[in-house]
């Protein structure tokens, strides 16, 4: 790899022995993949927010950067807390660094946004940026939707980009590695966005899918992207004349497609609750909800009340909205339980060994103990449907 | 003994046991579970969807097809490793980002790194079964099979 004469000087040590194994971290990172440079970025998400208490490696080397007292060059936001609050389990068992976690983050110069919606508002990007992101849902939704350009960066990796203000050029970054891979046709009746990228997500693997027309809203995108990245290592797909770098086939796609899969009614029904599964908590916002989404889920609660546990997890400048909206009152007066946390997270250990009803595909494939149900399915599960 | 190249990828020798899967693999889902809290439970996977589940992946030369799943694969490596109950090696088909971080990480922050060896090839499942002694150099790329 060549680098710079900054560059070479910050791997020498000219800015102290901490930021030169950041640097180091960066540039071995890069030569795995053959990159010939570094670049700057114009942002970073670090998806490291749970201070889980035996995992003790990453507080290690966040001390140490912030024992050189270094800051994150670049605007830096981060995923959300894992719920510290929400049980004796989670204070005391599992989350007993997250004091300490945060006061660090805050230490390194983060934005407090706390959302893996971070796209949203905190940490918008333009079409082309060069970004090191992690978390799976987000980066996928930077490449996908936005046409930024971010490889999966791990945690760690995420936080030695933001520090040295560069990432390795390869993967994501490069136009060859954009292009669609396998064609994915529709053969469905009813749209299931989450079901369908849980589905891509087996299929398809680490490859990159373009998936024929549909009009996805904003919020489909973001579901089905949020599943693609848990039941596979999709880091970018496409939709035919949707999303910004697929105007059509012939442009998205360098040649003919490698594969042609299609996804029909019955694969994404195969993932729904049956009738007699239906007792448990329901949880909506995996990732978290957005403003607009909360605001179309909680319309149907309205002057209704629900007969099991239900929550809404909201990304906290989403929910800082929803709070100025009636509908917040009615949520809460449906019973519904209104969290900023990642219930991914949040619900990991569970002292009652209630199961989960959700419309997340990436919760279904996290957690045990979950049932998938479409958005129709969880109302009926919490009683406000017939 | 049979010999195999693959391409490096983290450099480093190793050898162990071959630990062998053809599903993708989610560290995250398989090492964050509440069994793995318990220090002597930590490597043993645990995602219920995998047919590895409960096996235990210390010390071994880990074979692979790809990596799915959340961007926490690198930290959730690195602290195996750290804690040394990673694998001693790994293989891997489809090599990416999230794992690769892993051995890095744990390389430039703990002196901890093990090698990594990209090998694409499908015939890597017949040469190599499960429990069979392998030599990983990850400077060249070699598997020794013995």
């Amino acid at each position: 790899m060549k680098l710079n004469p900054e560059q070479e000087s910050i791997l020498k040590g000219d800015n102290g022995r901490v930021m030169a194994m950041a640097m180091e971290t960066v540039v071995k990172y890069g030569e795995a993949f053959g990159a010939k440079k570094l670049v700057p970025i114009k942002s970073a998400h670090l998806a490291g927010t749970f201070g889980i208490g035996p995992y003790r490696a990453y507080i290690q080397v966040l001390r140490q950067i912030v024992s050189e007292g270094l800051r994150v060059k670049v605007p830096t936001t981060v995923n959300p807390k894992p719920g510290y609050d929400l049980n004796f389990i989670n204070r005391h068992i599992v989350f007993t660094n997250q004091q300490s976690l945060e006061q660090l983050l805050t230490a390194i110069g983060i934005t407090p946004n706390y959302s893996c919606v971070c796209y949203e508002k905190a940490n918008v990007p333009s079409f082309g940026d060069r970004l090191a992101w992690a978390e799976s849902s987000a980066v996928q939704f930077a490449n996908s939707v936005l046409g930024a350009r971010t490889n999966r960066n791990s945690i760690l990796i995420d936080v030695c980009c933001a520090i040295t203000g560069f990432t390795p050029e390869f993967g994501y970054l490069l136009d060859a590695h954009r292009r669609g891979q396998i064609l994915v046709k529709l053969n469905i009746k009813k749209m299931d966005a989450p079901a369908l990228g849980y589905v891509l997500g087996r299929k398809v693997v680490d490859k990159v899918p373009v998936i024929e027309h549909y009009p996805f809203t904003r919020i489909e995108l973001k579901n089905m992207g949020g599943s693609m990245a848990a039941s596979g290592g999709v880091a970018m797909f496409h939709v035919e004349g949707l999303t910004p770098e697929a105007p059509d086939m012939k442009t998205v796609f360098d040649g003919p497609p490698m594969e042609t899969i299609t996804v029909t009614q019955e694969d994404l029904d195969a993932l729904r609750i049956r009738k007699s599964e239906m007792s448990g908590i329901v949880i909506f916002g995996c990732p978290q909800m957005t403003y607009e989404e909360t605001l179309a889920i909680a319309e149907r609660f309205v002057n209704k009340r629900v007969e099991i546990p239900t929550w809404f997890c909201l990304a906290p400048d989403e929910l800082t909205l929803f709070k100025a909206h009636y509908l917040y009152g009615k949520t809460l007066d449906a019973g519904i339980t209104v969290s900023q946390d990642c219930p991914l997270a949040a619900f990991s250990m569970r002292l009652n060994r209630k199961r989960i009803i959700t419309p997340s595909g990436k919760m279904l494939y996290y957690l045990k103990g979950v049932n998938y149900g479409t958005e129709d399915d969880c109302l009926r599960a919490c009683g406000v449907l017939q | 003994m049979k010999i195999l190249k693959g391409k490096p990828v983290v450099k480093g020798r190793a050898s162990g046991p071959a630990l062998i899967t053809k599903i993708p693999m989610n560290f995250t889902a398989s090492f964050t579970k509440p069994k793995n809290l318990m220090p002597f439970w930590r490597s043993l996977v645990q995602d219920n969807r995998h047919d590895l589940f409960n096996k235990n992946i210390k010390g071994s030369v880990f074979v692979y097809p790809a990596t799915i799943g959340s961007t926490y694969t690198g930290m959730i490596l690195l602290e195996l490793m750290n804690q040394g109950a990673g694998p001693a090696a790994i293989i891997v088909q489809n090599v990416d980002p999230l794992m690769a971080a892993g051995p890095i990480l744990a390389d430039v922050w703990f002196g901890k790194g093990i090698p990594v060896i990209e090998y694409p090839s499908e015939d890597i499942f017949d040469t190599i079964r499960t429990g069979a002694m392998v030599e990983v150099n990850g400077d060249t790329g070699e598997i020794f099979v013995l």
